[in-house]
């Protein structure tokens, strides 16, 4: 470790408990890498001018998913509106478009694995995953994806999508983070909900983030409360780059504890 | 001779068929535009449609909509992965915007094309065993302005009402290809049984949702069965039990097929 001891916390004490530096309120997430899988991200828009690092897009080569670089944007307005969430929470943070929605001639399933494996190979720290599939045939090479982010220390965080049929990866609540929307406007105000299989609740209503050619909209929708958690996250992640996906976990779940205490909902949990 | 009887037999059968198919295809959708119509009324939505995927271009077309501007609607495509509509049908996530009128966007051009003025919108996927076959979308709110965006509240209602419009726009779509193949065949000119345009209709019937679940349950019973004979023994006792189980409910097929 180079950093100076006096920046750095322990990331757990002697008896094993998670230490979180309070400072993660006040960071920005710089040197935080962002992955967006999502329909691309209008570069142009002056919320997220000199935040796009990189650009890539999905194209079909000899039968398999290849990315290159994209100037595409964003066709559908979606990933820009998640990519200016991030934005508004972790100014700071390197954002890394991945498009996957609206790239033409490939099954979206298909593709959606591929961006997954690209974002874990890129080593990014942070994968926003607002989108999902109900199709079963994904459930196992999905998990086994989910396995190998987890080992290699990226944090995927997915929307759910409140609809009656189960949504892949979102329900796999033990190898990534899982948020539903709140009517909560405070970006910082996120629940979590032990024991439920979408565990983690964030801003989601009538959301005001960017969209293409410049222009705003008011959103709603799980999709836009997951790009909420991906910003904390990148925000833990400046003070604490050693947290591990566990560790990210177990900290967002003390800082709702620590949410809902506040409002005097819940006394924290001991020990 | 004998072979003009079969040809006949099987031409008849065919008709027959197809003339069924053609009855199912109008209540499908009269069924799902009262459902719109009754569903917009709960969700607090002025109008309502369905869009589902056209071909295999990814493109999406109106099925059905409610309100005046329904006939230019029912005429337009969105292209793929354009627009609200295309990121629903693509990522499976329902969404809301509260504000669509406040810039050029693909729905300020559908609103020029139909004259009506999209202010706001909710937009779910319609699910079919696990695949998105369309889109299920509320537009505005009734009565006069200012109105209130949709809730969460009104999202989960909009979902309920898309798995029964989902099911029927499912039904609808298999009775359509029944339909286009006995057209074909049956009332079509020469042009009609070019090779292309056989195999555009056969591409269609593979990408149906009902086909490919269908070869997922082949795929899977042959990964069963490569395992060895125990397994093969096991999968036939299973489905074996399966039907019997299917066939006592009471239950009708209405293609009998």
């Amino acid at each position: 470790m180079t950093s100076s001891s006096d920046t750095i916390v322990q990331p757990a004490d002697a008896a094993g408990r998670i230490n979180i530096d309070p400072r993660w309120r006040e960071a920005t997430g710089r040197g935080v890498t962002v992955a967006i899988v999502d329909s691309g991200i209008d570069t142009s828009h002056p919320d997220l001018d000199g935040k796009i690092i990189s650009s890539v897009e999905a194209r079909l080569e000899d039968r398999r998913v290849v990315f290159e670089p994209s100037s595409a944007g964003d066709s559908a307005g979606h990933g820009t509106a998640c990519a200016g969430i991030v934005a508004q929470i972790a100014p700071d943070v390197e954002i890394h478009s991945i498009k996957v929605l609206g790239a033409g001639g490939i099954g979206d399933g298909q593709a959606f694995l591929a961006a997954l494996e690209y974002a874990i190979n890129c080593r990014y720290r942070v994968i926003n995953l607002s989108l999902g599939t109900t199709k079963p045939q994904f459930f196992s090479p999905l998990h086994d994806l989910l396995d190998r982010a987890y080992q290699a220390g990226c944090v995927v965080v997915a929307a759910a999508n409140n609809l009656p049929q189960p949504s892949f990866p979102s329900i796999f609540s033990s190898s990534l983070i899982a948020v539903t929307k709140s009517s909560t406007t405070d970006p910082f105000d996120f629940g979590f909900n032990f024991g439920e299989v979408i565990e983690l609740t964030a801003p989601g209503v009538n959301v005001r983030t960017a969209w293409p050619n410049g222009g705003y909209r008011n959103l709603t929708g799980n999709s836009f409360a997951c790009p909420h958690v991906s910003g904390v996250i990148a925000r833990l992640l400046e003070y604490h780059p050693e947290f591990t996906p566990f560790q990210v976990k177990t900290a967002l779940y003390s800082i709702a504890k620590e949410n809902q205490f506040a409002k005097g909902l819940e006394r924290p949990a001991i020990g | 001779m004998s072979q003009d009887n079969g040809l006949s037999e099987k031409l008849r059968r065919l008709v027959e068929t197809v003339d069924a198919a053609s009855l199912l295809t109008e209540p499908l959708t009269s069924s799902i535009h009262e459902l719109l119509k009754v569903s917009a009324m709960e969700v607090g939505a002025r109008e309502a449609s369905v869009l589902v995927r056209d071909g295999t271009t990814g493109d999406l077309r109106f099925l059905a909509a409610t309100g005046a501007a329904a006939p230019q609607l029912m005429k337009m495509k969105v292209p793929a992965g354009k627009g609200i509509a295309g990121f629903v049908i693509s990522s499976g996530q329902p969404m809301a915007v509260a504000d669509v009128d406040e810039e050029a966007s693909f729905y300020a051009e559908v609103d020029k094309a139909t004259g009506f003025s999209t202010e706001m919108l909710l937009a779910t996927p319609l699910s079919y065993h696990g695949e998105v076959i369309g889109v299920l979308e509320y537009v505005n709110r009734p009565g006069e302005p200012p109105h209130q965006p949709f809730t969460p509240e009104e999202m989960d209602k909009a979902a309920l009402f898309g798995e029964a419009i989902a099911s029927l726009v499912n039904a609808y779509e298999s009775a359509k290809i029944f339909r286009e193949l006995g057209e074909k065949v049956v009332g079509g000119s020469d042009e009609d049984f070019e090779l292309d345009s056989i195999r555009e209709w056969l591409e269609g019937v593979r990408s149906s949702a009902e086909h490919r679940e269908m070869m997922d349950l082949a795929i899977l019973i042959r990964e069963v069965a490569s395992r060895g004979e125990n397994e093969r023994a096991l999968c036939r006792e299973i489905l074996g039990s399966v039907l019997k189980y299917s066939k006592s409910r009471d239950e009708t097929n209405y293609l009998g097929l």
